[in-house]
Parts: structure tokens; C-alpha cells; sequence
């Protein structure tokens, strides 16, 4: 199978605590704290509030600037973390929009505004590693709402197979008028609040956020005496080949993308102690994931606790898978599992546990983190407990 | 493992037409709204056809890993213009999907039946690291076969018409698999020397 992929560092700037520690946002999260807010549109006036959770930046910090600012601080966060000085590691970051306020900008601006070039989703990796002196491979990986897992997973692939000893992973995206307005005109967002697998969910929220991780080989990792959060056992992609926009209804690109990371993994049904949702809180989605994890885990479905943490953040695209894999780790790491925050009414079609509003304790040595997205992107990802 | 290339398609945006032609009937009838869309998908279906490969592929064993660099960017351009023009009336539920570069391998996904890998990686203008990752998925038992290459714009001057798009896909299989099927191969090794030929 290759080498043993491990974590040794974690970074991550999200609306909840933002700019504070790991366990800051740690301690946010199990507390259930909810950080969708009612705020106006970011740079255009669209004559309404909408609901989103947002990080507030320092005032020197021009709108066109919050990408780059969010990745590098949670870069640097993650290096430190990780007490990091191998300047051989690659970097591999999942974005959709990538610096999409900078092309609104210029587009406001009739054309006169930022360099185009600042736009481009290529343009974000070579500038990290350039900052931070990083010299190994440099991936961008946009798959919509699964871009974060996908970077990951493809740096963890580069790991496994010898290629490169180090990689720092993750996403970055930021919130726009441009997925705003998008995402309004497919009436994906709630008009109240963010409620995963709850009978009366409505819609997401939009969020955003930057997060990354150290992966790792074991040896090396063991070599510079580095701090190990977890493993990464499983992953693995899948596309539904269905529809642009709509989920398949039964799931059938994240049901293989589970058994296969399964699969890779060594694991049956019985050895998954948490799974972090996508729980992005529409009907299809929410509905799509519950019938996928009943068919794939069958009757050990209902005893496999499963949360979706968007309930707290809101949606932030390329960032949130690295995130939710993060949150994984950290369950391993503080045998805690965080909840689903506004759950209210049951909805029959949606019975697993899904940790409604109070965090648990609980032993969790395996995680799993599901991603899916538009175009029929599904991407599974398995961590376990370091040894 | 040998890699080797058994299927290939270069095609100019000026010429997708042309390419759509040969692929009706044979793949699933769906919409596709724009031309990189279209030309994704007649790029993908010449190299299937090269390689001797028969769909709808209907399995996950093909992964799929496409390049694609600023052409993504004019879709985004017609989006939000439309919301500056008209509020949040002009948002196109349409057009904003493909925003997302990932739309393209969709599209692709859902002409060929392609249940695989679905991996699409941001470029700067050439690929050898999409056909690098493609390689290493062989190699690693994630997939059989890879179409792996990229959608570059050529000359952000020209009409689509005056072929302003290009696209260049390989089909990439192990060695020992394409022999066992009798396909064809390219004289491309796998050191990476074929990997340059890529746009």
C-alpha cells in the first residue's frame, strides 16, 4: 500500500474563534456556538442581509486581500504547529472561487481594479510556497465542494507512494457576492437557520475559512521526533456521472467513494467510531447521506454517531472539507464528538444519530469525513488514531 | 509499472462542431451550455475513440483528471457581469454552476458514464502534473485507466470560433493492460518524456 501517512500539524482560521488557537476553535465547536449571522452582502449593495458566517478581518486588510490573508494565517499556523522546517514540503489546496473578491473588484471597476492575474486559482499555491520557502510539488485542486478532502487525499497519495516526504494540505475560499447571489438564484440558502438532517431544514450558509494540515510519513515524522494527531487510513473519489447540480438519490458516487476508502482502509463496517457530515442542511443532501451511510453501514448506520459541523460554520467551499477532516482528528485526539447544532424536529426519513446540539464524549479512534459536491463530486476520507 | 498511452485527442475550440458530430448517438443526450463544456466533452470522447474504448464506460475503473486554466475564468466574467447588470435578478442558476471548473469534468462524467476518480486541478498553462497524478493512480490501484489532460486557453484575443480554446486528452493505461486488449500505443514512455508533449 505504500508508506504510512501521518498528521503532524494543524492550522485553521474559521468563523468560530477566528484568529484564536486550535483549542479555541475546539472548544467553540463542542460548545455548539453558532457563528451564522444576519449581514449585508460583502462588497455590492443587493438591497438585503443574508445569512453567513463570517470572519472578521483587521481594517488594513482590503476585501481583495481576505484570501491571501486567511491562507497565509492559517499556514503559518499549521507550520508552527507542525514545528515544521523541512522546506522540501509540497503544498496541495483545494479552492473553488479562489481570490473571487479581487475579479469582482475589477469588474466593478469596469476592468480597472486588481491585476487579472491575481484571480487566476493557479495563483495561490506558488505564492505560499514562495512566502514560506516551500520547494516540493505545488497542486491546486478545485472539486467544488469536496476540494479540501480531494487536496488532502492527493497529498496524502503523495505521500504514500514515496514521492515526496512532506506535504501541507487543505482549502481556502472566502465569502463573495458572487456565491451569494449564486447560490440564491438555485434557492440552496436558508432564510432561517442552518438545521443538517432536521425535518424542517431549509438550506445552507454560507461561510468561510482556510485550514491545513501537515501529512507526513510515519519515518519521517518519527526521524524529527514530530507531535502525531492521527493516520490517514482511507481515501478516496468518486463522481455520481448523474447530474450538474442535484445529489444522485442514492448516492451512489459517495457510497463507492466510502467502500472504497474502506476498502484502502482494512476496515468493515463496525470501525468507524465518527462521521463528520457534509450536512450542508438542504433536503437532497442531507437526505442523499443518510440513505448512503444506512446502505453502506447497514444495521451499524444507527450506532455511528454522525454530526455535520456546517451547522456552526456555515459552508465554506474549498476550506470546508479540510476543515471537517480536521475536526475529525481532533475527535480522535479529545475523545469528544461535536454536534449538530439547531437540530429541532425529527425527520423520519433522516434517523441516524446525529448528535443533536450538545457535544458527547465518547472513544473515537476512527473518523470519517464525507464530501460532496456540485457536479456529482463525492470524496470520502478516513483518519484513525496514531499508535 | 510501464505506463503507456493508448488514446489521444488535440482539439481546437474552432473545431468542436465538427468533433460533436462524431459523437452523436453514442453518448448520453444531455444539455451543454458552454462551448467548454462541449469541448471537454468531444476532446474526451476522440481520445476514448483513439484508445479503441467503447462507452458508456458505466464503471468506476476510469479515473478522470483534468488540467484546466484561466478559460474557467470567462464563464465567471459572464456570470457576475450579469449580476452588476441587473442585481441579484441577473444571477444566471444556469450559468453558475459551471463557475465551479469541476462542471466540466461533470459534464464529461455524465456523457461517458464515467463513475471513477473525478479529480480537476487549476494550471498555469501545461499539465505534467495532472498526467503525473494520473500515473500515480494507476500505480497505486485507484484506477484501471486515466483520461488525464487539460483545457488551456490559447489566445484570450481570439472567438471561440477562431479557436480562443484548446484541449489535449490521453487515455493512460498500464502497459500490460493495453496489451491484453491489443490497444494500440504511443511511442511515449513513462519517465515523463510524453508527459512534455502535453500542451
Amino acid at each position: 500500500m505504500g508508506k504510512t501517512v501521518v498528521v503532524t500539524g494543524i492550522g485553521l482560521v474559521t468563523p468560530l474563534s477566528p484568529f484564536g488557537t486550535i483549542g479555541d476553535f475546539w472548544i467553540a465547536l463542542c460548545s455548539g456556538t453558532d457563528a451564522v449571522r444576519r449581514m449585508p452582502s460583502p462588497l455590492l449593495d443587493t438591497g438585503r442581509e443574508w445569512l453567513m458566517a463570517e470572519i472578521d478581518v483587521p481594517d488594513y486588510v482590503r476585501p481583495e486581500e481576505k484570501y491571501f490573508y486567511l491562507a497565509d494565517h492559517a499556514m503559518r499556523m499549521t507550520v508552527s504547529d507542525a514545528k515544521l522546517e523541512n522546506r522540501h514540503a509540497g503544498l496541495s489546496v483545494g479552492t473553488v472561487l479562489g481570490n473571487i473578491l479581487s475579479k469582482q473588484r475589477r469588474l466593478m471597476n469596469a476592468g480597472n481594479g486588481p491585476k487579472r492575474e491575481l484571480e487566476s486559482l493557479s495563483y495561490l499555491v506558488p505564492y505560499l510556497a514562495a512566502k514560506h520557502e516551500f520547494g516540493g510539488p505545488q497542486l491546486t485542486i478545485s472539486t467544488a465542494c469536496a476540494s479540501g478532502t480531494d487536496a488532502i487525499g492527493v497529498a496524502a497519495r503523495k505521500v504514500m507512494s514515496g514521492k515526496t516526504d512532506v506535504m501541507i494540505a487543505g482549502g481556502v475560499d472566502v465569502l463573495s457576492d458572487f456565491a451569494l447571489t449564486g447560490f440564491h438564484s438555485l434557492q440552496a440558502l436558508t432564510e432561517t437557520k442552518v438545521r443538517p438532517f432536521d425535518k424542517n431544514r431549509s438550506g445552507l450558509a454560507l461561510g468561510e475559512g482556510a485550514a491545513f494540515i501537515v501529512l507526513e510519513s510515519e519515518e519521517h515524522a518519527m526521524q524529527r521526533g514530530a507531535n502525531v494527531y492521527g493516520k490517514v487510513l482511507g481515501y478516496s473519489s468518486r463522481l455520481d456521472a448523474h447530474h450538474l447540480t442535484a445529489p444522485h438519490r442514492e448516492g451512489r458516487g459517495l457510497a463507492a467513494a466510502i467502500k472504497q476508502a474502506l476498502l484502502q482502509a482494512g476496515l468493515g463496517p463496525a470501525g468507524i467510531g465518527y462521521i463528520n457530515a457534509h450536512g450542508t442542511g438542504t433536503v437532497y443532501n442531507d437526505l442523499m447521506e443518510t440513505v448512503v451511510i444506512k446502505k453502506v453501514f447497514g444495521d451499524y448506520a444507527y450506532g455511528i454517531p454522525v454530526s455535520s459541523t456546517k451547522s456552526m460554520v456555515g459552508h465554506s467551499f474549498g476550506a470546508a472539507g479540510a476543515v471537517e477532516t480536521i475536526c475529525c482528528l481532533l475527535s480522535i485526539k479529545n475523545k469528544m464528538i461535536p454536534p449538530t447544532i439547531n437540530y429541532e424536529e425529527r425527520d423520519p426519513e433522516c434517523d441516524l444519530d446525529y448528535v443533536p446540539n450538545k457535544s458527547r464524549q465518547r472513544d473515537v479512534r476512527v473518523a470519517m469525513s464525507l464530501s460532496a459536491g456540485f457536479g456529482g463530486q463525492n470524496s470520502a476520507i478516513i483518519v484513525g488514531e496514531a499508535c | 509499472m510501464l505506463m503507456v498511452i493508448t488514446g489521444r485527442c488535440r482539439l481546437e475550440s474552432s473545431r468542436i462542431e465538427e468533433a460533436m458530430n462524431k459523437l452523436e448517438g453514442l453518448i448520453k443526450p444531455m444539455r451543454l451550455v458552454h462551448d467548454l463544456e462541449r469541448l471537454a466533452v468531444a476532446a474526451v470522447g476522440g481520445a476514448l475513440r483513439d484508445a479503441g474504448l467503447s462507452f458508456p464506460i458505466g464503471d468506476s475503473t476510469v479515473g478522470m483528471y483534468i488540467g484546466i486554466d484561466d478559460a474557467v475564468e470567462d464563464i465567471k466574467d459572464k456570470y457576475f457581469s450579469g449580476v452588476l447588470a441587473d442585481g441579484i435578478l441577473g444571477a444566471s442558476p444556469l450559468l453558475f454552476p459551471f463557475t465551479s471548473p469541476n462542471a466540466l469534468a461533470a459534464q464529461v462524467s455524465i456523457a461517458f458514464d464515467l463513475r471513477g476518480e473525478g479529480i480537476v486541478m487549476p494550471i498555469n498553462g501545461s499539465c505534467p502534473d495532472v498526467i503525473e497524478y494520473a500515473t500515480d493512480c494507476i500505480a497505486g490501484e485507484h484506477a484501471k485507466k486515466a483520461i488525464a489532460g487539460a483545457i488551456t486557453i490559447k489566445d484570450r484575443r481570439l472567438s471561440i470560433e477562431e479557436a480562443r480554446y484548446y484541449a489535449e486528452f490521453f487515455v493512460v493505461e498500464s502497459e500490460g493492460d493495453a496489451v491484453k486488449r491489443g490497444a494500440r500505443t504511443y511511442n511515449l514512455n513513462s519517465s515523463g518524456a510524453g508527459n512534455r508533449e502535453c500542451i
